[in-house]
């Protein structure tokens, strides 16, 4: 394949409908590390963030004939997919048990130990500016964004009326873009 | 409702992140279509975003590109979408039975004989319909879909905001044409949408649909040997004149 062969989204999106090999591979060259650097972020370990990123591709591949890009930019199609795929694999049982057996409510003690044992993470990406923002929305974001909790579960997790938790998010959220 | 107010509530930040519920979601892609202001301030994101995230990369396992397309070879034609199949849904026949009563008032003009032999023939007709309908084995289309190289995939994209998107998948050898409906707004019930293929500029038509109440379901339509181009329109209920090219939804070239 030509090294410099640059599709737009389009292009790529027409030639994965028809299943096409190469679109596969420039794909897999162009957004592999960004897509393993998100689903990093969320899975620490390299080796079991791997097996998510084939997931991720896998089903890009499948189910790209889904994409609709009135819905938004392909790139934000598939981090949706990786961001998913991250949350489900840390929700697994297999990972939670990996985790050393704990039990369920101390869920919210798991978190912190994901964020201490592998400060490595906390360095790149999103994560990076998110340490920028004040504690209370760094909180809300990891919880909402990286581990995949619902308003209601952390209204009921940090004990917070859920429009507060709603409007909190949405706050953090807006200052992180100025951030970007 | 203050479209800039809007904007900068957050909304678009937690809907292109995955964090907004399904209804602000559905309201957000409603008012998208609504307002071209509102669909720019969305890219703009995202295209932080995705530099955000270049910015960020980490290098995956040298041998997991290897990884991954030995299990795609594997795992391929595992996902079963849904199959309505047009022509056994009732008040969905009145083009082929068009037809038939068509031919059958000619045949009855030029002799009983004819009318007679037309009898039959359409007996035949409904015999070999059926038979057809048993061998459509859904796991079989869905495959022959997906996977058939003969297969051209059209990508019919929403005009003039409109949101309507599907994907056409169609063999120019079998004449088959199946469209995966991607986003179709719910019509009025005297209203449906109509395919159409376009051949040397004049409409042909490929079928009328309802909205599927879930969306990514096949639906086989009518066959044609030739298209240069797919387009959707919105037409009154079992319309049998031409487009309204006015309402034209989507539309998508045959020849890329």
């Amino acid at each position: 394949m030509n090294p410099y062969t640059k599709y737009t989204e389009q292009e790529l999106v027409s030639l994965l409908l028809q299943q096409n090999d190469q679109a596969f591979s420039y794909l897999y060259n162009n957004y592999s590390s960004a897509l393993y650097g998100i689903i990093n972020q969320i899975v620490p370990d390299k080796d079991i963030a791997a097996d998510v990123l084939q997931d991720v591709f896998i089903n890009i591949w499948k189910k790209i004939s889904f994409y609709d890009e009135n819905k938004g930019r392909l790139f934000t199609w598939m981090l949706n997919i990786a961001r998913n795929a991250a949350i489900d694999k840390i929700r697994s049982k297999q990972y939670q048990n990996s985790l050393k057996n704990q039990p369920l409510p101390e869920i919210v003690n798991s978190i912190m130990a994901n964020t201490v044992v592998n400060p490595q993470v906390n360095d790149i990406g999103l994560k990076k500016l998110i340490n920028k923002l004040k504690q209370e929305y760094q909180e809300l974001i990891e919880l909402s964004y990286f581990q995949g909790f619902t308003h209601e579960e952390i209204s009921k997790l940090l004990n917070l009326p859920l429009g507060t938790v709603k409007t909190r998010i949405r706050s953090a959220l807006t200052q992180l873009r100025t951030l970007m | 409702m203050n479209i800039q107010e809007y904007i900068s509530s957050g909304i678009i930040e937690s809907y292109v992140l995955g964090l907004a519920s399904t209804e602000e979601s559905t309201e957000f892609e409603r008012l998208c279509s609504q307002h071209s202001e509102l669909v720019e301030a969305r890219k703009n994101f995202e295209l932080a975003l995705e530099e955000q995230a270049m910015q960020s990369k980490i290098t995956p396992p040298a041998n997991l590109k290897d990884r991954i397309w030995t299990a795609i070879r594997e795992t391929s034609a595992t996902n079963t979408p849904k199959i309505i199949t047009m022509e056994s849904r009732p008040g969905r026949r009145s083009s082929t039975l068009g037809w038939v009563a068509a031919a059958s008032i000619i045949l009855l003009l030029l002799s009983v004989y004819l009318a007679y032999n037309f009898y039959n023939q359409n007996k035949e007709l409904k015999g070999s319909n059926k038979d057809l309908k048993e061998q459509v084995d859904k796991m079989a289309i869905e495959r022959e879909i997906t996977h058939d190289p003969n297969n051209t995939v059209v990508n019919l994209v929403g005009l003039k905001g409109s949101p309507s998107s599907a994907n056409i998948y169609w063999d120019s050898t079998s004449a088959n044409v199946y469209m995966i409906v991607k986003n179709m707004p719910q019509l009025p019930t005297n209203k449906q949408y109509q395919l159409w293929a376009l051949i040397d500029n004049k409409p042909v038509d490929l079928g009328l649909f309802d909205a599927p109440k879930d969306n990514k379901v096949i639906l086989k339509m009518k066959n044609t040997q030739k298209a240069d181009a797919f387009a959707i329109t919105i037409e009154n209920r079992g319309n049998t004149g031409g487009p309204h090219l006015g309402d034209l939804q989507s539309l998508g070239k045959a020849k890329l």
